[in-house]
C-alpha cells in the first residue's frame, strides 16, 4: 500500500467502531483499514464511558500496524492534536485541548479519542477510534452543556468524509515519523 | 546443564540451554536443536528421562505504567495462552492483557484500581 493511503470501511449502524475494528483486526484485516459508521448504538469512550452517536457525527476507528506501546501511548495524545488542528484550519474555529484524549469547542466535548490495545508479550492488536461531533443537530438535555458539535458551532454543515480523510493521512504521518 | 545420554546403544553427551522463554536449545556434539514454540519443522523431540523443569518464569508484566481496572481471572484458575488476565488503563490507552502462557494462576499480585508501574509483575502463573 503506497505511504499515505489507506481502506476505508463502512457500516450503517454498528455497534461500536472500535470493537468492529478489534474484530476485523483479529480476523486478519490489513492495518490502515478504517472502520466508519453512519451510527454508533453502543459507542464508548474511555472506561466505557458512553458517547453518543446519533447518525451525522463522525465515527470511525483504525486498525493499526504493530507498534512499540510507547509509539501507541504518543500516537493517540497527537490524536487528539491532529483533530484539534483539522478543525482550527478548515473552520477557522478555536479548539482547545483536554489532555489527553478530548478536544473541546467552546469549552464543551467535540470529539474524543481511544486507543485500545490487546498485549501480550508483545503488542497483538491496536485500534485507534475517533468520535468526532460534525453534523449533529441537537444534543439530549444531560449533554447540553458538556457536548456541542461542528454544526451547532458552525451553523452549517460539514463534509465529514473530507475530515475523515485529513485526519487518517496525519495520523498515517504521523506514526511513521514517531516510529522510525 | 549437561547430561549422559543413551541413543541406539550409543552414548552421547548433551547439553542443555535455555534459549529465551518456551525455548530450549539442546546441544548434541557440533548439532543444536532449538524446543520450544518455535520448533523446527521436521524435527522431533528426543524423549528422555530429564526431570521436568521451569525454564522460565510464568509472570505476567504491566507493558506500561496504568491502572489495573478490571481482573478477570482469580488464583486457582487455569488459563490458556491468550486469554484474557486483565485490563490495564492509562491515561490515554485501555490495553487488554493477555497471558503469554497456559498454567495455573499461582498468585494475583494486583487489586482492581491499582497503580502500577511499567515492568512490575502483575501475574504469576504455575
Amino acid at each position: 500500500m503506497p505511504d499515505l493511503e489507506f481502506k476505508i470501511k463502512k457500516f450503517k449502524k454498528i455497534p461500536s467502531t472500535n470493537q468492529k475494528a478489534k474484530e476485523l483486526a483479529l480476523s486478519g484485516v490489513a492495518p490502515w483499514t478504517v472502520i466508519v459508521a453512519e451510527k454508533q448504538i453502543a459507542g464508548y469512550g474511555k472506561e466505557k464511558v458512553p458517547w453518543f452517536s446519533p447518525r451525522g457525527g463522525l465515527y470511525f476507528s483504525i486498525i493499526l500496524p504493530k507498534s512499540k506501546i510507547e509509539d501507541l501511548q504518543t500516537l493517540t495524545i497527537l490524536a487528539a492534536f491532529i483533530v484539534a488542528k483539522t478543525i482550527n484550519d478548515n473552520f477557522s474555529l478555536e479548539t482547545l485541548i483536554k489532555l489527553p484524549n478530548d478536544v473541546l469547542l467552546n469549552r464543551k466535548k467535540v470529539a474524543g479519542v481511544l486507543t485500545e490495545n490487546i498485549i501480550g508479550k508483545n503488542v497483538k492488536l491496536s485500534v485507534i477510534g475517533i468520535g468526532l461531533n460534525t453534523n449533529i443537530e441537537k444534543f439530549p438535555k444531560e449533554l447540553e452543556d458538556k457536548a456541542t458539535s461542528l454544526k451547532i458551532e458552525l451553523g452549517k454543515g460539514v463534509n465529514n468524509e473530507k475530515i475523515l480523510k485529513k485526519i487518517v493521512k496525519e495520523l498515517k504521518e504521523q506514526l511513521k515519523t514517531i516510529s522510525e | 546443564m549437561k547430561l549422559k545420554l543413551k541413543i541406539k546403544g550409543k552414548e552421547c553427551e548433551v547439553e542443555i540451554l535455555e534459549e529465551g522463554e518456551d525455548k530450549v536449545k539442546i546441544k548434541m556434539g557440533e548439532k543444536e536443536f532449538i524446543f520450544g514454540k518455535e520448533e523446527k519443522k521436521g524435527i522431533s523431540l528426543i524423549q528422555t528421562s530429564i526431570p521436568k523443569r521451569n525454564f522460565s518464569k510464568k509472570e505476567i508484566k504491566a507493558p506500561i505504567a496504568g491502572v489495573i481496572s478490571e481482573i478477570f481471572v482469580k488464583e486457582g484458575d487455569f488459563v490458556k495462552r491468550e486469554q484474557k488476565i486483565l485490563f490495564l488503563s492509562t491515561m490515554k490507552m485501555e490495553n487488554e492483557i493477555i497471558s503469554d502462557f497456559d498454567g495455573k494462576v499461582k498468585e494475583i499480585l494486583v487489586k482492581k484500581n491499582q497503580e502500577v508501574k511499567e515492568e512490575e509483575t502483575l501475574i504469576v502463573l504455575d
